[in-house]
């Protein structure tokens, strides 16, 4: 068991370094949120008077948005770090070692949790820099980011399955844009009330729309368990059924 | 396959059978063995079935049916193959490389796979970094190697736990003649410290000059084992190649309307009649026929095409290479399969009788 978690801790302080050896990975996501922050918050800026926001700073409202669409995307980066091992030949490697194959995986998907992490934390510090006020107070934004984790793992779990299904670095990486539905049928820029017809309904069926809705209710409201814990609720279990899927997709992949 | 087989022999393969999804058979049934510290190699062309064989031995692969014992254990039970995976090390074709990691970072990394402490990985990196001579560019991303010195950092990442065993799919293609160089060198001081070495090649002098003996393997089945002098020898002798037609091409046919085609019919039934004459066969070359003598019959052979009236372009007396063994073996040269077209060999082969094979 010991040896199992010092597999898995060398396979992810050797995928953090390899994900961090290239800049570009870390600073495309900051320099996105970023832009993203300012430009919609510009945009929408007079719509809070529409009502029904929950906060009279549009930029507050933004921030669950921002979070959840730099995790959804780092989701199709886990597939791709895995894919470019599997195509360099090191993913064989790694399997051919005396070491638990799940390891890999495991690994593999650490550091997937704490990228999430990270981008979440710059969206937070970014929307603090900019005077957004967080209701839930620093232990709120502990939830959320533990939220962003447990989020994160969901779609590097489908990223990893898309890149262990085609095996192909173009499918991969453009798998990202089937991604955009679940990021925008959603309450991404207006409340729920000022929604109507078949987008409303598009966005209740939408899972992702809980888990945003109980990061927003964090940041604008505070302490509202009940969408905080239906937020909490839906990302768990698409986590679980995703891990389970992806345990097994990869278990048979690699037999 | 009897127990006493799995003890003599560091690797003991039994009617080993690969079909892969879509019922492509990569391998049909192949029966070898490979003794403790001896250099075993693989010769074929693409699509031959070696790096199917090398990765079923090294457990990355899973096979169809038959039995084969690595090391000593047989790979059907389950729980062994961690432990089979101890003993070998394996040198890939595509060079599995974490190119963003330093030369370095990338040997102590595969120490603490194979469950050294920090400690005895760094000091077994600095061993073999100076083994493989990259000391000095240790520090440098592996990214930014070159063709050999990836290669020789691939080789000693396998050997960071000592194998008993060293796999190699084809460790120098691709490779200038100053790197192969190198890589032969270390290949050969690993063979000398008693590592058992399994490679597989496209490459009939690497093949030739490295390997203590040989499967010829075409097709997903083996065609011809043995040293590369016994397999040499079998082919009775020398050869004498001759290229017919006043173009002197050897197999595109001809622009005159008989077509090379038909006169190397013709000469290949004239030789085969010959009493001195062994073996004779039709390959990207030319025309090839085995004597026993090749000095001596050349004239004879030369008399033969004159006097019914085939032109000869060319005629050359030379020493048999693993090039003609295979030929002789399956109709064909290695290099006709590159190309991915089969060349007149391919064409002729049901005619000549030839052991057809697809």
């Amino acid at each position: 068991m010991l040896a199992t978690f010092r597999e898995i801790y060398f396979i992810y302080r050797r995928n953090l370094r390899t994900w961090l050896a290239v800049p570009a990975n870390v600073f495309a996501p900051l320099f996105i949120s970023g832009l993203l922050f300012i430009i919609f918050g510009a945009t929408f800026d007079k719509t809070i008077s529409l009502g029904g926001f929950g906060t009279g700073d549009y930029r507050a409202f933004l921030v669950a948005w921002i979070i959840v669409q730099v995790v959804i995307f780092s989701g199709a980066d886990s597939g791709f770090a895995l894919l470019t091992d599997i195509m360099s030949g090191y993913f064989d490697k790694l399997l051919l070692a005396p070491i638990n194959r799940f390891s890999i995986l495991f690994g593999s998907l650490m550091v997937s949790g704490t990228r999430a992490l990270l981008q979440a934390l710059v969206v937070v510090l970014l929307a603090l820099a900019v005077g957004v006020d967080f209701q839930g107070g620093p232990l709120g934004i502990l939830a959320m980011l533990g939220l962003a984790v447990v989020f994160g793992l969901v779609w590097s779990c489908i990223g990893i399955m898309i890149a262990l299904k085609t095996r192909n670095a173009q499918a991969t990486q453009s798998s990202g844009v089937l991604f955009f539905p679940f990021i925008f049928l959603t309450t991404a820029f207006m409340p729920e009330e000022q929604l109507s017809g078949w987008f409303k309904v598009a966005v209740k069926l939408n899972p992702v729309t809980y888990v945003m809705e109980a990061m927003r209710a964090i940041v604008v409201e505070g302490w509202d368990w009940q969408t905080i814990i239906t937020g909490v609720w839906v990302a768990l279990l698409m986590m679980t059924v995703l891990l389970v899927a992806t345990t097994w997709m990869y278990r048979r992949q690699t037999a | 396959m009897s127990q006493d087989n799995i003890r003599d022999s560091i690797i003991a393969v039994q009617d080993l059978v690969k079909v892969y999804p879509g019922d492509v058979k990569a391998l049909s049934g192949i029966n070898f063995s490979v003794g403790r510290g001896e250099f075993f190699g693989f010769l074929g062309p693409n699509g031959a079935g070696k790096s199917t064989t090398i990765k079923i031995l090294s457990t990355l692969l899973k096979k169809t049916s038959g039995s084969v014992g690595v090391s000593g254990f047989n790979l059907d039970d389950g729980p062994s193959t961690k432990e089979v995976r101890k003993t070998i090390g394996f040198a890939m074709q595509e060079v599995g490389l974490d190119d963003l990691s330093s030369g370095m970072d990338f040997l102590v990394m595969q120490g603490l796979l194979y469950k050294l402490s920090r400690k005895e990985a760094a000091k077994r990196a600095d061993e073999l970094l100076e083994l493989v001579s990259l000391t000095d560019v240790a520090k440098r991303k592996v990214g930014t190697y070159s063709g050999g010195m990836r290669r020789r950092i691939d080789l000693a990442g396998a050997l960071v736990h000592r194998p008993q065993i060293l796999f190699l799919d084809e460790p120098t293609t691709g490779l200038d003649p100053q790197s192969r160089l190198a890589i032969w060198d270390h290949l050969n001081e690993l063979h000398r410290q008693g590592i058992t070495i399994l490679l597989t090649t496209q490459m009939m002098d690497e093949a030739d000059q490295l390997c203590e003996r040989l499967a010829i393997i075409d097709h997903g089945e083996i065609v011809a084992e043995g040293t590369p002098t016994s397999l040499k020898n079998e082919m009775g002798g020398d050869l004498v190649r001759i290229s017919i037609g006043r173009d002197g091409g050897g197999n595109d046919g001809g622009s005159d309307g008989v077509g090379n085609q038909e006169l190397y019919e013709r000469a290949l039934a004239l030789v085969s009649s010959q009493s001195y004459v062994t073996g004779s066969a039709v390959g990207d070359d030319g025309l090839v026929v085995n004597v026993k003598d090749g000095d001596a019959s050349a004239p004879n052979l030369l008399k033969l095409m004159v006097e019914n009236n085939i032109e000869i372009a060319r005629l050359a007396v030379s020493k048999p290479t693993l090039d003609d063994v295979f030929l002789k073996h399956t109709g064909r040269t290695i290099r006709a399969d590159e190309g991915g077209g089969d060349g007149y060999g391919e064409s002729l082969r049901p005619m000549l009788g030839l052991r057809g094979r697809r």
